[in-house]
Formats: C-alpha cells, sequence, structure tokens
C-alpha cells in the first residue's frame, strides 16, 4: 500500500519537481520557509502576548528574580565543572612530574570541552537487570541537588540566588540530598560493586554531616545569624575579621567533613577506584554519567565556596580596599549612537595597528602582515577585557565582591586537588572511626566553647 | 522471580520475524547459584544425572541470570569439599568477583571474596588466566633458546628467571663463567632489582588511592630500564645471560647512564619513601594488616621480602651462596613484624642495599672475558640440577633434567610469586575489603610467573 501511494506521489508533478532537485536546495526548500513561518509567528507573539506578559513579569518580580537566578546558577556550573575538571588534570599531572593535557588548545585548555563532547557522544548504557528508573533518575537527583545548594552562597554583594534566613539549614539540607542519587545509583545498577558503593556513601554522609553541621554551630552563633549573607558582613573589615581566627577548630573540623562531604581523597570511599572498581558509578556511561562526573565537581567547587563564605570572609576584600570609585558620572545613553561607533572603531582600529607594530618590531620577520593584524587584534581584545575589567573592578562592587570570593574559593579547589595527588586513601572503617570518635566530640567542644566566650563577652 | 521463558525470534520464509514454538524443557539445568549449590544435591547420582545450561540453548542461562543470580559460581557441579564449601552462602553473605579485570589485581589474578558486608570470610584464589605452558616450550626448545622463553615469566625482572635457568645448566654442563661475567650479572641484576622495587612501591601506593608515588617509581625504572637496554638491546624481556656468561660485554652508553644513575641513585626512591613512610593514612591502612606470622610463612614456603619481614633472614645470596655475592658487603634486614607495612619497608631497605652492591660492582669489575668457551651445541651428559637465585619477589629457581639431548628432558619453574600468593586465603578473612589490596599488593604478586 505504502509502495503504491510512494510511486504515486513519484510519478505526479510534485513528485517529479521534488526528485529533481540536489541536496542543499531541498534543505532550502525546508528551511526557507519555515524560518518565515517562525519569524512570523514569533512577531505576532510578541505583538499580541507581549504587553501582557510584561505587566505579569511586573507583577511578580520576585518570581523574576528567582527564575533568572536559577536558571544563572544552572549554567554557571557548566564553565565551572569544565575549569575544574582542567585544573584537576593539568595540577595533579605536573604534582606527577607529568605534562598533563596539552593537545587540544593551548596548554590544552580545551580537554575538558572535548571531554563533555566524548561523555555526550558515548553510548548510554543501561546494564540488563537494572531498575531502569532509578537507575535513570539517580544521577539527577544528585546533580539537582547539589546544584540548588548554589543558590544560598554570595558570590558578590547583590549576587546570590536567595537571600534566605535559614540559608545554612537549606544548604546541608539540600547538600545531604546528594548521597540519595548516590545510593540510588547503588541500588539500581544491579551490581555489587555499586552497590558497596552505594552504601558506603549512605553510611560516610550520615557520619560526617554531622560534624559539618555542627562545626558551623560556632560560626552561627558569633554571626547572629543563619544566612549567608549576613555571615559574610560579619566578616567584612580585614582579613583579621574573619571567622578562622576565631575559630581555628571548626574550621578544621569543617575542612576534614567538607572532603568526606565532597567525596574527595582522602575520604573518596564511595568510588574507590582500586577497591570497588568505580563504586556506585561502575555501570553508568555516557551523559549519566556525565552527570555524576560533573555533581562531583561541583560539588567540589560549592564546599570550597562555602568554606570561602562561613570562614574566609566571603566576597569581602582581605584588607580595606583604598580606591573607592564610582562611574555614576558616566552615563552610556547620553553620547549617542555615532560617538559610540567611532569610540569602539577607532579603539579597535589604533589597537590593532598597536599591537600589530608591535608584533613586526619584536617578532621579526616570522609575523608577516596578515598574522601580525591578526594577533594585534587578538592582544587588542585581550588589552580592552582587561582594561574594561579593571575598570568595572574598581568602579562596582560586585565585580570586586566576584574576584575575591572567586580568588579565594580557587585556593581551596587547589587544596583539594593537591590533596588528591598526595594522600592514599582511608579505610572504611578507619573513616567512620575518626567521625564518631574525634571529630564529633571536637564539634561539640567548639560549640561549648564558643557559646561560653560569647555569653561571657556579650555581658 | 519466576524463570520467563525465552522465546527466540527466527525469520520465517517471507522474511517476516515470527515467534518459534516453545520447546518443551528437559531435565534441571546449572545455571544459578542455587542450582549449584551442594544442598540441592542428595546423592552423585542427581549430579551426574543433570544437565548444564549450554550454549545451544542460550535462553536459559541469561533468564536465570536476570533473577539476581550474577554470581561467580562455576558452571558445574562443585569438584571438591572445599570448593562446596566455599560456593555455599551463609547468611547475610555475598560473592564478590574480583578480577581478573580490576583496577587493582595485579595482571589477571582473580579472587572470589566471600563477604559479610565488607568483611572478607573466605576467598577462592582462580589463576591460570595467563597460562602458557612454558614449562613444556621450554622442554621442546634447546639449552639456548630456554632462556628467552622464560623471559616474560617474571616480566619486571625477568633477568632473574633467565639467572635461575642458567645457574641450573651451568651446574648440569659443568661450566665455569668469568669473574666480569659473573660481576655483570650482579650488576645487571642488582639494577633490575632496584626497579622492581621501585614499581612495588608505586604500586603499592596505587591500590591504597596514592596517584603520585607510581610515577616517581616509573622515573627510576625508565632509567635503570634505558640503561639495561643500551646494554642488553631491550628494555624488558632482556635475553642477556647466557650459558657460560653474558651476551656482550659492557660498553660505552652504559656505563655512561650508569655513572649518571649513580650520582643521584635512589634519589626517587626515597622520594616516593618520604611520601610514603611519614604519611599516616597510608601507615595506619598497612600496620598490622595481614600479619604473616614465622611459622605460617615457613610453611607456605614464602621467599623473598615477604619471609623477611616475618623475622626469617632467608636470603639466598647469603644462604645458599652463588655467582661472586659471598665477595660482596650487603646486609640482609628482617623485620619481625610481618604486616603489610613490614613487607613494605624490607623493600626500600632493600634497594639501599642494592645501590650499595651496585657500588661495589663498579669499584671490584674485573677484566677478562664474559663468555666461557662453549660449544655450538650443547649435549649435557645425563643428571639433573637445581639452580636458584634471589629474586626480588624471593627464591626463583630451575629445576632441569638432561638426557643427555640438546633439549632438557624435564624443565620446571619455581616461581616465588606463586608461594607468596597461596598465603592469601590465610591472610584475607577477617579483613575489610578495602584490605584486599593491601595485602595482595604487599606481597607484590607477578602474574606471569604464577600462571606461567
Amino acid at each position: 500500500m505504502r509502495a503504491r501511494i510512494r510511486a504515486a506521489f513519484a510519478k505526479s508533478f510534485l513528485g517529479r519537481f521534488w526528485g529533481r532537485r540536489s541536496l542543499q536546495e531541498r534543505l532550502a526548500l525546508i528551511f526557507v520557509p519555515a524560518a518565515i513561518v517562525a519569524a512570523i509567528v514569533t512577531v505576532l507573539i510578541i505583538v499580541l502576548a507581549g504587553p501582557p506578559f510584561l505587566d505579569f513579569l511586573k507583577a511578580n518580580l520576585p518570581l523574576v528574580r528567582f527564575v533568572v537566578a536559577a536558571t544563572a546558577i544552572v549554567l554557571m556550573t557548566i564553565p565551572t565543572a569544565f575549569v575544574l575538571i582542567y585544573l584537576e588534570l593539568k595540577v595533579i599531572a605536573r604534582m606527577n612530574l607529568r605534562v598533563g593535557p596539552n593537545r587540544i588548545g593551548p596548554w590544552g585548555i580545551g580537554m575538558s570541552l572535548i571531554h563533555g563532547f566524548k561523555v555526550l557522544s558515548k553510548e548510554d548504557f543501561t546494564p540488563t537487570g537494572a531498575d531502569i528508573t532509578v537507575f535513570t533518575l539517580a544521577p539527577v537527583v544528585t546533580y539537582v541537588a547539589s546544584v540548588m545548594t548554589l543558590l544560598v552562597i554570595p558570590f558578590a554583594p547583590g549576587l546570590i540566588g536567595q537571600d534566605l534566613n535559614i540559608g545554612l539549614l537549606y544548604f546541608f539540607a539540600m547538600g545531604g540530598l546528594t548521597v540519595l542519587g548516590l545510593l540510588m545509583a547503588g541500588w539500581s545498577s544491579f551490581n555489587k560493586y555499586s552497590l558497596l558503593g552505594g552504601l558506603r556513601s549512605a553510611a560516610q554522609i550520615v557520619s560526617y554531616e554531622i560534624p559539618l553541621t555542627l562545626s558551623v554551630v560556632g560560626v552561627i552563633l558569633l554571626a547572629g545569624t543563619m544566612s549567608t549573607n549576613r555571615i559574610v558582613l560579619a566578616q567584612s573589615g580585614s582579613f583579621a575579621d574573619w571567622f578562622v581566627f576565631k575559630q581555628p577548630l571548626a574550621w578544621l573540623i569543617f575542612f576534614i567533613a567538607a572532603t568526606a562531604e565532597a567525596n574527595r581523597t582522602p575520604f573518596d570511599m564511595t568510588e574507590a577506584d582500586s577497591e570497588i572498581v568505580a563504586g556506585f558509578a561502575t555501570e553508568y556511561s555516557g551523559m549519566r554519567f556525565g552527570f555524576f562526573f560533573f555533581a562531583e565537581y561541583v560539588n567540589v567547587f560549592i564546599v570550597s565556596a562555602l568554606a570561602t563564605t562561613l570562614f574566609f570572609g566571603g566576597w569581602t576584600a582581605p584588607f580595606r580596599w583604598p580606591w573607592s570609585y564610582n562611574l555614576n558620572w558616566f552615563d552610556p545613553l547620553s553620547l549617542g549612537f555615532l560617538v559610540w561607533l567611532a569610540i569602539v572603531a577607532s579603539v579597535a582600529l589604533f589597537g590593532t595597528y598597536f599591537f600589530a607594530i608591535l608584533a613586526r618590531i619584536f617578532g621579526g620577520r616570522a609575523w608577516g602582515l596578515w598574522s601580525s593584524l591578526g594577533l594585534g587584534f587578538v592582544f587588542m581584545l585581550v588589552a580592552v577585557a582587561g582594561a574594561v575589567g579593571l575598570a568595572a573592578f574598581i568602579a562596582f562592587d560586585w565585580v570586586q565582591g566576584l574576584f575575591w570570593f572567586m580568588a579565594k574559593t580557587y585556593v581551596f579547589v587547589v587544596t583539594f586537588v593537591w590533596m588528591r595527588a598526595t594522600l592514599p586513601r582511608v579505610r572504611v572503617d578507619q573513616l567512620m572511626g575518626f567521625a564518631w570518635k574525634w571529630l564529633l566530640p571536637a564539634s561539640l567542644l567548639n560549640i561549648f566553647v564558643t557559646a561560653t566566650a560569647v555569653v561571657l563577652l556579650n555581658r | 522471580m519466576p524463570a520467563r521463558q525465552h522465546v527466540p525470534r527466527q525469520p520465517n520464509a517471507r522474511g517476516k520475524a515470527q515467534a518459534a514454538q516453545p520447546q518443551p524443557q528437559p531435565q534441571p539445568r546449572f545455571a544459578s547459584a542455587e542450582d549449584v549449590s551442594p544442598a540441592r544435591f542428595a546423592s552423585a547420582d542427581d549430579v551426574s544425572s543433570a544437565r548444564f545450561a549450554s550454549a545451544d540453548d542460550p535462553g536459559i542461562m541469561l533468564d536465570r541470570q536476570i533473577g539476581g543470580l550474577f554470581e561467580p559460581i562455576p558452571p558445574y557441579p562443585p569438584q571438591t569439599e572445599r570448593e562446596a564449601e566455599f560456593y555455599s552462602l551463609g547468611d547475610g553473605e555475598m560473592f564478590l568477583n574480583v578480577g581478573p579485570h580490576h583496577p587493582a589485581t595485579h595482571g589477571v589474578l582473580r579472587l572470589v571474596l566471600k563477604l559479610s558486608g565488607e568483611q572478607i570470610v573466605g576467598v577462592d584464589p582462580v589463576l591460570g588466566y595467563l597460562h602458557r605452558g612454558v614449562e613444556k616450550i621450554c622442554e621442546n626448545s634447546d639449552y639456548y633458546h630456554v632462556i628467552d622463553q622464560v623471559d616474560p615469566l617474571e616480566y619486571l625482572s625477568s633477568l632473574f628467571q633467565e639467572w635461575a635457568a642458567v645457574l641450573s645448566f651451568e651446574k648440569l654442563m659443568d661450566v665455569k663463567v668469568p669473574r666480569r661475567a659473573e660481576y655483570i650479572r650482579v650488576l645487571s641484576g642488582e639494577l633490575l632489582r632496584v626497579a622492581s622495587h621501585t614499581l612495588f612501591m608505586g604500586f603499592l601506593a596505587l591500590d591504597l588511592g596514592g596517584l603520585t608515588p607510581i610515577l616517581y617509581g616509573f622515573i627510576e625504572r625508565d632509567e635503570i630500564v634505558e640503561m639495561l637496554a643500551a646494554l642488553t638491546g631491550a628494555r624488558m624481556l632482556f635475553n642477556y645471560f647466557r650459558i657460560g656468561g653474558v651476551n656482550g660485554d659492557l660498553n660505552h652508553e652504559f656505563m655512561s647512564r650508569l655513572g649518571d644513575w649513580m650520582t643521584r641513585a635512589g634519589k626517587q626512591t626515597e622520594a616516593q619513601a618520604g611520601l610514603l613512610n611519614e604519611n599516616e593514612i597510608f601507615v595506619r591502612r598497612m600496620r598490622g594488616v595481614g600479619v604473616l606470622d614465622r611459622a605460617t610463612a615457613l610453611r607456605f614456603g614464602v621467599t623473598g621480602g615477604n619471609l623477611r619481614a616475618s623475622g626469617v633472614p632467608f636470603d639466598l645470596r647469603r644462604s645458599h651462596p652463588y655467582s661472586v655475592y659471598p665477595e660482596l658487603d650487603f646486609n640482609i634486614p628482617t623485620r619481625d613484624e610481618g604486616d603489610s607495612l613490614a613487607r613494605y619497608l624490607i623493600r626500600v631497605d632493600e634497594v639501599r642495599e642494592s645501590i650499595k652492591i651496585i657500588d661495589q660492582c663498579l669499584h671490584n669489575m674485573p677484566d677478562g672475558p664474559v663468555m666461557a668457551p662453549l660449544p655450538r651445541l650443547l649435549r649435557p651428559r645425563p643428571g639433573r640440577a637445581w639452580g636458584a637465585c634471589e629474586g626480588p619477589r624471593g627464591m626463583l629457581g630451575v629445576y632441569a633434567i638432561s638426557d643427555g639431548s640438546d633439549q632438557p628432558f624435564r624443565f620446571r619453574i619455581h616461581d616465588p610469586s606463586f608461594l607468596n600468593l597461596e598465603v592469601v586465603p590465610t591472610l584475607l578473612p577477617g579483613n575489610l575489603l578495602a584490605d584486599t589490596m593491601a595485602i595482595v599488593s604487599s606481597l607484590d604478586p607477578v602474574m606471569g610467573g604464577i600462571d606461567k
């Protein structure tokens, strides 16, 4: 039946017309009308539904703000994970006296991008006998839970997803959810290594969540709030105001417990590759594994960010910043389009010429006309970006705040990587024993001492 | 879960898929743990009358396995009492199949662990994945060819395997080896011992989760291996020792590389040891784990560093001296603890002793030929000879019987790794899963030699 319809179509005028077109022509015939229709529909939607939609947005400003923040945070995890993966590859390689990735882009900086493509293009394999629903959901649960904790991290003044007054409570509640995904993965994979990994992660999180949360209580007592933003504000001033100097024991406990919480060496029991192959992730491949992989590195970033926020002053500068300028005098709209065009064109043109001439002078004959112009253009872009960044750093509080926050956070990220290159893995029973016998009493002691001091000094 | 009927889809004459008629199922088949467990078989008759799931009926095996039963069960009824006992699970126990493709079993070792939680209840090592029948191959090669047949057995220290074969053949033929050749043998052998031990330290750390020491170890090993490549022409399977001497004198490249290395000998090893010896996590994971006491070690025929870590100062270089070792000044490090940490520290000490020996060899190197004059075709008189040397993993021995032809009539290899690995089933039970790697790795097995 189908064959007969096809034959009839081929004989008709339309069929003969279609049969004579080349591939490019066919594609054009499909996509050009589709694009025109899409454009018309878009314009209609904007004209008809635009004003009421804008009214709706204006009426629900907090909702809009939340959606934008949440989207930005979810999108932020991807470059963060990429940077962290590259950092880990490169730093560990250097510590191992290796070169590390050096093929994709300069210094191999495209390596994690390629990793991403690799993971995307791999077969998404589900083992026979696995509980398919749970198996599919597990990476999503882990990833979403770890991303959601980013909501209460204050990146800079005003740059916080949601300034909850129970921010820390929310953080630990969400952070504790990541283990659910690992447990689901371990249980549903139908593999004993996965099962062991999942159970290990459950036991580990249960043990380390307690000292982790208790170690923060000292900070809460000092700051008098659980809002992460106000904890940062309580440490503003110079580095002497950081809570790490008032709460050294809590900081130590926090760091150890956070390492376990992020499943990093020496507490990476859940995916101890030499013992239980890859733990909960043994049966995962493709993008499902990619989600676990992302979640792990996002977790590292989150834990470092929280350490910065709670103990190292968050986005505040480590010393009183001597210059305080603003750009209020500068009104970009007053200049007009032509003036802007002239500024941009002249900067681009003369900047490119300037660096191209430098390349010709210092690069010798190796640089021909076009290659030196290209190099000049790249240098110009870098210089403009640097100049704009510097201006923004001086003028805007949030750029400054973001700079200090990221600088501090990445110190801890590199510390985690450093530990991974240096330390062997502890054993499961030693891990548990350490948590219950040492960390828990120490954190309780810390709370007791802090509370006493707060009561005595405030009186 | 009830067994689902697997219905293969077969193409019919018109090219469309059509469900085949289900076949009537005969008597019980083996596919699962319960099926094979001895409780099911009251008498031997049951065993013999039962049929196995076979390749021509794969549907049954798959369906049964889906019911939660990917068990490391051999697809046959248990052959021995021990096997029957091991392959029956108690309450709350499970099997875990570690290897042969596992990141931390060196080579293709397979350990079937019986676990209760993470605690090991029993172990069944499964060997033979790398078996080539080298001993039989050697019986079919002439005496010269035996040397390169035994090379790949102890692939991390193949010179020692050659040395054992050469020692036994020299006894068989009553050959006097020139002193310079003996010194060269000791020199290259001790270099290879250093390489092997640094690699051991690295792999041990890797199995415990430390990423860095293995690369330090490879740096040291690569320098030594390059040096030996200049001497012998190969990096791994050297084929350098000959009956009555060695193949080729010391050359300039080897000597210059060696002199260069001697100025910083053991530096990487010390760096490795510095990363590990003082590391609290490493020491806590190794100390008191897998204690091999003196009596057990002797009973199982454990040799090498594993035996010396249990307090027995048995080293063939001193106990049954061969080559020029009596002329050299070195110590035999021993320790009394017998745990994994002691086995590790013995290796670190042995590296230092080996460097001492290399130094003495360089200072005392005599002049002269490196080969004894021998005929092309070797036909020793009928007899038998045992030659053994102290390899990095223990006593490497070769027992050869000659029937007067140009091939050994019988050729047997005593491999230290094989005997060292035999203590694993006694050491592991009671420990945790994570200790498997510490214990097996500290025994330093090389599967090439074990499977032969």
